[in-house]
């Protein structure tokens, strides 16, 4: 049977970020290997001055990294992923916050500058791993008959406007990592510009509404272009800008069974 | 034809604040007639923010007797009161009453899924407290309060005041301020703005940049 991804991401400026001439602070990024998928989006921190740099090259080394565990397995079973999950996230953490020092050193500033939410996971087509630090949210279906899940609550403090940085101390203890069995159709991942429009916050629950169209999109629109049109519009939309002024990124993927 | 995503109706995220309005009876007249437009002027420059408007939740508490002159309310329905100088000065049972109301605030927020910013405790006072008024338990639980980020305390003496006590109750960090004359305006734009930067910033904006001061002096 075969069995294949189908993805799509952008990341738009929020608004208060153009009234200010911050740019963007989010970047997100797929890629894909044989019948699987590894995606990640992250989130600069606003008060670090290049969180944006820091965003996306914490996006390229987690996917490479993660990339490169999967091309070492012979074996994609279920018990591999969960006899290792945390061990493949926290290595992968401990690149990019590698990568981080470096550029941070060879551009002669604090690595806390590069300070991002880091969400990623790997899907296949029999299980999906992933991996948050900080807020956002992936959401995820474990078959065509179940509700979204939200894989994790995001991690943010007492107050909305504090979350953990990859480049924070407390970054491994507050990494959630988990494994989950099933087809995954949909998988979406979104920085915490979508949370307030996209899960319900008193009971950590998302709202199908939210994310149906996205699946149909994926499902019915075979021209990537025409997807991208599709998300660019949405993210830049005066609906969903009156509604949150954050940058936001969303990756939706769909794994498509073929004949 | 692909539809478009429908939002979730969540409540909108809330920047608590509480007043803490000495009104006293050596308040009468020029001082407390110029608090009073200080309040609407609060109000105006926050109305200016679609956003701020629906996120700053403002309470008053008066003290000379302590009252809550104002419950929780987001500035688009917010009435500024006429407040009255009147009584003594029990700041001590004020702030106490102020710390109380701030938990059970953040309860409700808890409780109906309502995200929150840290709250400012705002206190103007031209006075002392009164001999028996129990300031310093109080100003223990102000000081444990702002070392465990439970909230920002911000003191503000209006002339006359006993900046001695007050500089004893506000935290080491953040010194009380003299008030310019009875320039209540300029402090309460600056508590407007203030209250705009906080309630738009986002993640990582845990040191959001106050505008300077241009209204009082760091009392020493």
């Amino acid at each position: 049977m075969a069995v294949s991804w189908k993805a799509t991401v952008h990341s738009a400026m929020g608004t208060r970020h153009q009234q200010r001439g911050v740019p963007c602070q989010d970047y997100g990024d797929y890629v894909t290997r044989d019948a699987s998928i590894v995606g990640a989006v992250a989130d600069g921190a606003g008060s670090a001055k290049f969180s944006d740099i820091g965003a996306q090259l914490a996006v390229k080394t987690v996917l490479s990294n993660l990339e490169g565990w999967l091309a070492r397995q012979s074996s994609l079973e279920q018990e591999v992923i969960e006899s290792q999950v945390q061990s493949i996230f926290e290595s992968a953490l401990d690149a990019t916050v590698l990568a981080l020092d470096q550029e941070a050193q060879a551009g002669g500033y604090a690595l806390r500058e590069l300070g991002c939410t880091l969400l990623t996971f790997i899907a296949t087509p029999t299980w999906i791993a992933a991996m948050q630090i900080g807020d956002g949210f992936i959401v995820a279906q474990t078959s065509e008959a179940d509700p979204y899940q939200l894989l994790f609550q995001p991690e943010k403090g007492e107050y909305i406007n504090e979350t953990v940085f990859v480049t924070s101390e407390q970054a491994l203890d507050a990494m959630q990592v988990v494994v989950k069995s099933g087809v995954q159709p949909l998988v979406c991942a979104a920085t915490d510009g979508l949370e307030k429009v996209a899960i319900r916050f008193h009971d950590w629950q998302p709202h199908a509404p939210f994310f149906a169209p996205f699946k149909s999109c994926l499902q019915t629109m075979d021209v990537p272009e025409e997807r991208q049109t599709y998300l660019e519009t949405f993210l830049n939309s005066d609906r969903l800008n009156a509604k949150t002024d954050d940058d936001k990124t969303l990756l939706m993927c769909l794994c498509e069974q073929g004949p | 034809m692909v539809g478009q995503p429908e939002f979730v109706e969540n409540p909108e995220n809330r920047c608590p604040v509480i007043l803490l309005v000495d009104t006293s009876s050596s308040m009468q007249g020029p001082p407390m007639a110029a608090l009073n437009l200080g309040l609407e002027a609060f109000q105006d420059a926050i109305l200016q923010d679609e956003q701020a408007a629906l996120r700053v939740d403002v309470a008053i508490v008066s003290f000379g007797p302590v009252e809550l002159v104002q419950d929780f309310v987001t500035i688009d329905h917010f009435v500024p009161p006429t407040l009255v100088a009147q009584g003594l000065t029990p700041m001590g049972e004020a702030l106490t009453y102020a710390l109380d109301l701030l938990e059970d605030r953040k309860q409700t927020y808890r409780t109906n899924g309502i995200q929150y910013y840290r709250p400012w405790v705002f206190l103007i006072t031209d006075g002392a407290p009164n001999p028996t008024s129990p300031w310093q338990q109080a100003a223990q639980r102000i000081r444990e309060a702002e070392a465990q980020r439970k909230m920002s305390f911000f003191a503000v003496g209006v002339q006359g005041a006993d900046i001695y006590t007050l500089s004893q109750i506000a935290p080491v960090e953040r010194p009380p301020l003299m008030l310019n004359g009875l320039d209540f305006r300029s402090m309460f734009l600056w508590l407007s703005d203030s209250m705009v930067r906080v309630s738009s910033s986002t993640v990582g904006g845990d040191m959001v940049a106050l505008p300077p001061v241009g209204w009082g002096q760091i009392a020493t």
